[in-house]
This record gives C-alpha cells, structure tokens and sequence, in this order.
C-alpha cells in the first residue's frame, strides 16, 4: 500500500480504492470504554443473578471471578489482534484475515445475534420497569408494555442512525451514571453507614452456602457470563476511532477492570441483603436492593440506573450488530446492498434499519429466558474461535513479521486458559439449556453449509484480504 | 388511572414520528445519490493512512 | 491461480439470500419453543403446610422475606423449593461434545481451503 497518496483532501480514507463515503473518525478512548463498559454493565442491574439461582451466592461469586479470567483473557487477546486489525467487523474481519471466509462468515452471525438478542432482551427490562413504576404510581390494570419496548428500540435506532458520535456521547452520559449508581449502593449499605444491614453470614450459612454442592459452581458459570457479556464490543468502533492502535487497548482493558470492580460489588451487596432463593430469580436484583435499604433516594437512583443501563446496552447492540451486519454487506457476505454509508451521517443505516424490524419481533414475541440464552450461546461461540484466532495469528504472523499496537504477555497461556474456560461454560449451559445448545450450533452449521456452497461464490476471493500484510507463514 | 394511558399514547406517537423520519430520510438518501457512491466504502484503506505495518 | 471473477447479484437474488437467512433464524429460535424442548428443567420438592423452620429459613432470612413482599411461608413455598434438575447422562455429553467438536472442526477445515485461495490469488496473482 505505498502508492497511497495521504495527502488527497478529496477521498475519505485517503482510499486507493476509492472510498467516496466512509464512516466517520471522531471517537476517543472514552468513548470506547463507554462502548464496552455500556453494553455489559446492564449485566449488573439484571441476569447475573440467575447463577445464584443455579448454584447459590457462593458458587455465584466463583463464577464472577472465573467468568473474569475468561474475559480477561477475551480482551487481551482481542486487544492485540484488533490494534493490527482495525476495522468496522471486529472479530469478523479478524477471523476472515486469519482463519479464513467461513469461520468469518460464522464470526458475524455469532456478533449480530448476540448483539441483537441483548438488545431484545433490554427493550422487555425496559418495559417491565415501566410496568413496575406504573404499578407503584398507583395505575390500576396491569400496564401494556408493547409501546415502551418499540418506543426503546426504534428511538435508540434513530440516534444511531443521525451519527455515532452523539449516540457514544449519550451512551458515555447514562454509563457513567449507572456506574455510580452502583458505587453509592455500595457506600450507602456499607456497615460503617448502616450497621446490621448486610449480613453475608446469616443469609450464606448452613444449607444456603453451596445448595446444589460443587455442580452448582459449574451450573454457575452459565449466567457467570452476564457479569462481562459485551465487553469483546469494543472492536465494532474500530473504524471511527480516531487512533484506533492505541483507544482500542486502552479503552477495551479499562473496560474489564471497570466491570469486574462492578460485579463484586454488585455481588456483594446484594448477596448480604437478599436469601438467595429470592436473588436467584429476581428480575430487578438492584433495585429490590435499593428497595431493603429503605431509603427513597437509593430506590430513585437505582431505579434511573437501571433503565440507563439497559438504554446504554441496547444502544451499544444497535451500533456493534449494524457494524457487523454492514462490514459482510461490503465484502458480499451478505447482499452487497448492506453495505451503504449515510452520506451525511456517515452511518451504515441500512444495516441499522433492517435490524429494527428484527430486533422487534424477538423483544415482542419470545421468552426473555431464550433470548437471553440465545445471545450467551452466540457469544460463548464468539469466544471459543479468539484462542484459535489468537495462536493461528501468532503461527502466521509471528511477532517480528508485523507491527502490533498492543502485545499481549505470557501467550499461549490467555489462549489456553480461555480455551479451558470455554469448555467448562458448554457444560454448564448444557446442565439445564441442552437442547437449545443443540438446536443453535445445527443452525450454524446449516448456515455454514449454505454459505460455503452458495453465497461464497459472490465474495471477491483476493479482494477481501485488505489488511497492508505480508503473505502469512506456512503458505 | 388515564395519565399513564396517556403516556402510552405518546410512546406509540413518538415511535411512529421516528420510525418515519427514518425511513423518509432512507428514501431521500436512495433516490439522492447513486448506488455506486453509496456503496463506495472499502474495507482497511483507514489501515493505510495511519500506519505502515511493516517494521 | 485464475483471477476468479465473482457474479453480480440480482436484486432479486438479494431479498431471497436475507429471506433464506431470516428463516434459519427464525426457525432456530421457534423449533425448540414448539417442540416444548426449551427452557431450564426444575423440579419441585413440596412441603405439606410449610413453616419458616422447614423450610430451612433463619430469623434474618424470615426478617428479609417480610421485607420483599413475602409475608408468610406459604408465599414464598414456590421460590424455596423450586431446584435444577442437574441429572445427565454420559450419552448426552458425549453428544454434545461431537457435535461442538464436529462443527468446528468442519468450519476451520473448509475455512482453511477458502483462505488457501484468499491468500494464492492476493500474493501470488501479481
């Protein structure tokens, strides 16, 4: 790529190809960690009490940590590979540079649905806590909640659509007071301030410490996911990140440190405030912890923390599934008509269009346990290519063949780990949700099927290596 | 209690108000420019303005 | 290797391709739900008449119970004794082993052979 005049003021991207209209470079760290951190932290106000419910508060905390290492693992691994592959599909053109179109292919549907699944799943929390605040205002029948669940899909739709500096700015707002929503918790139950309040020991003891035995911490880590799921998100912004090589790592790594301070203590309080038969079905955890402090402010903030929460994850799917869904529309993965940039917005709008209507029909029609399923099972696939991804990058790459941006330490141990910890989480899928396990990977693999026999044959076969790299090793 | 039915009305409203501006905007958009300009963006030409990777 | 020349799609061949995608979909995330295979497996172990004591709840539990709305044993019976059902059969890993095994194993091998391509036409073609 040397022929590359980056002096031309008329083509954005300065492309030798001929970009006339790409996406628009205006995001800092910040925004990134508001990406990452937006999506996940609504696993906080709601789902990752589930693995209570499966194994117990003891066996939840384990899972958290555990989950932790996993993703740490995630965000390292990914941190290196996109410094050096900086581009709109993320882990998708990752996959298409280093393992090849099919595995890139699978990569993209594991993104689209995991994102669009979560984002289904924030528009129903959303309405069932409008439901919730009309039930306490005093509205007598039960509220219908169609109207808030559109009203939230279609209006963060929107903002995506006008540009994605507002939307990460409005994201990067509502974060920011999520997260200090669960700090103040935290001080406000903590027993200097209120004595008698937590009380891990009465409520973690006896036949309520491990009620399902070692199963259960296994069991566990199946919804041990939701502590940290999106956080691999990051990547999706690559192309309207200013300095994509240094905001990626940077913004990614604070991220996870961010989230796993908040899953503690999120576990924390609520573990000491509620039986955890109770906990492990609750549909608000935060809020009902907010609700036993006692105080009508905490019961305020939490209640604003968890709708911005949802609203900061639905917008955070929105942008990373239509990146997704527009970066195989440009390499033809999908109907080349996909892969269209806003010329004003500079937005890809109509992957975010067709997703609306998508996005609909899950949030109005399924059970959110399944959605809910649905996206950990796409994710965990997402996560299982990374170590693969990870050692075939450094076998035909090695580290003196290209410039990275961030090097991770101590490989292949992330990789291996993350493989292990991959295994472990089938399994405890597989103790309870079995047949949807089975029901997914025979749709990926009737997808992969179709694609490789049909839809390949419209994918430039040179064309779709874009990365400025030498020829891979062993080829 | 009619205030939150009233609410309801409104979510519908202002849904249908950006719905449509979406797709109005959408319309305009196809039938403004041509598909070749729309459809220009490559992937990776970021890559070769911000850095060479060889070393 | 041939510069291979990829064919334009038709618009049409375009709406059918998502069509067919939405489908896969769709039916992958109804065909469990209606062959009512979906959801966790629980069981209920019942408690005839049950109190705060046989239901294995200390004083500060009954304490927090009241606090969430659960006044009596009785309301929260359902919540208690609602448990996983963790039994499994070795056959039924051993199932869902192959088939994660066998799906990644099929994608990396075809991946491979598209990639081998990929790479022969972009560094080998000039």
């Amino acid at each position: 790529m040397t022929d590359t005049d980056i002096t031309s003021g008329t083509m954005d991207g300065m492309g030798p190809k001929g970009t006339k209209i790409g996406l628009l470079r205006v995001l800092g760290p910040a925004h990134v960690w508001a990406l990452g951190v937006g999506i996940v932290l609504v696993g906080e106000y709601m789902g990752w009490n589930f693995s209570v419910g499966k194994g117990g508060a003891y066996a939840s905390l384990i899972a958290c940590w555990f989950a932790g290492i996993l993703y740490t693992c995630v965000a390292m691994i990914d941190s290196e590979v996109t410094s050096t592959v900086a581009s709109a599909g993320g882990q998708y053109t990752q996959a298409k540079h280093i393992i090849g179109p099919l595995m890139a292919f699978n990569v993209g549907l594991y993104l689209v649905f995991a994102y669009t699944m979560l984002e289904a799943a924030n528009a129903v929390t959303v309405g069932f806590l409008v439901q919730e605040v009309a039930g306490m205002t005093g509205h007598a029948e039960a509220l219908n909640d169609d109207a808030f669940i559109v009203l939230a899909i279609v209006f963060l739709a929107w903002l995506n659509y006008r540009g994605v500096l507002a939307t990460l700015t409005f994201s990067l707002v509502i974060t920011a007071f999520a997260f200090v929503a669960i700090l103040l918790l935290f001080v406000m139950t903590a027993p200097a301030v209120a004595p008698g309040l937590l009380q891990h020991g009465e409520l973690m003891s006896g036949g309520a410490s491990l009620p399902y035995g070692w199963i259960g911490i296994i069991a566990a880590m199946h919804f041990g996911l939701w502590y940290y799921l999106g956080i691999e998100g990051t990547t999706q912004a690559a192309e309207e990140v200013r300095s994509p090589a240094r905001s990626l790592p940077f913004g990614t790594l604070a991220g996870i440190m961010t989230l796993i301070i908040a899953a503690t203590l999120t576990w924390y309080v609520c573990a000491g405030l509620m039986p955890w038969e109770y906990l492990g079905q609750a549909g608000t955890p935060l809020f009902d912890a907010a609700r036993l402090t006692g105080s009508t402010f905490l019961v305020v903030i939490l209640g604003i923390g968890t709708l911005f929460a949802t609203l900061a994850s639905a917008n955070g799917c929105i942008n990373d599934a239509s990146r997704a869904w527009f970066a195989m529309g440009r390499d033809k993965y999908l109907p080349g008509w996909f892969g269209a940039v806003h010329p004003v917005y500079r937005t890809p709008y109509r992957a975010i269009i067709f997703l609306v209507p998508i996005a609909l029909l899950f949030a109005l029609q399924l059970p959110l346990d399944q959605i809910i399923t649905f996206s950990i099972l796409s994710g965990l696939l997402g996560y299982t290519f990374m170590p693969i991804n990870m050692i075939l990058f450094r076998r035909k790459w090695p580290l003196d063949s290209i410039k990275r941006g961030y090097e991770h330490p101590m490989h292949p141990l992330p990789a291996i780990t993350l493989l292990a910890l991959c295994g472990v989480t089938y399994f405890a899928v597989f103790l309870g949700y079995g047949t949807q396990l089975i029901a997914m990977i025979a749709f990926y693999i009737v997808a992969s099927l179709w694609f490789h026999f049909w839809r390949y044959r419209f994918v430039d076969r040179g064309a779709q290596f874009t990365m400025p790299w030498p020829k891979p090793r062993g080829y | 209690m009619p205030m939150w039915t009233l609410i309801e009305y409104a979510a519908w409203a202002v849904s249908a108000i950006l719905g449509l501006n979406m797709l109005w905007d959408w319309y305009r958009t196809d039938t403004t420019y041509s598909e070749e300009v729309l459809t220009s963006s490559r992937e990776g030409e970021i890559e070769a303005m911000t850095e060479q990777h060889r070393m | 290797m041939a510069h291979y020349k990829p064919p334009r799609q038709s618009r049409a061949g375009q709406i059918i391709d998502v069509f067919v995608l939405l489908a896969l979909t769709i039916g992958a995330l109804y065909v469990p739900l209606w062959l009512k295979l979906a959801g966790s497996s629980t069981v209920q172990t019942p408690v005839e008449n049950p109190t705060w004591e046989s239901l294995g709840q200390s004083p500060v539990m009954v304490e927090r119970w009241a606090q969430l709305g659960y006044a009596t044993p009785a309301d929260a019976h359902d919540l208690i004794t609602t448990r996983f059902d963790y039994a499994f059969t070795w056959g039924a890993v051993a199932l869902m082993v192959v088939v994660i095994v066998g799906y990644f194993v099929m994608m990396l091998r075809l991946s491979e052979k598209e990639y081998r391509d990929v790479i022969s036409e972009k560094f080998d073609g000039k």
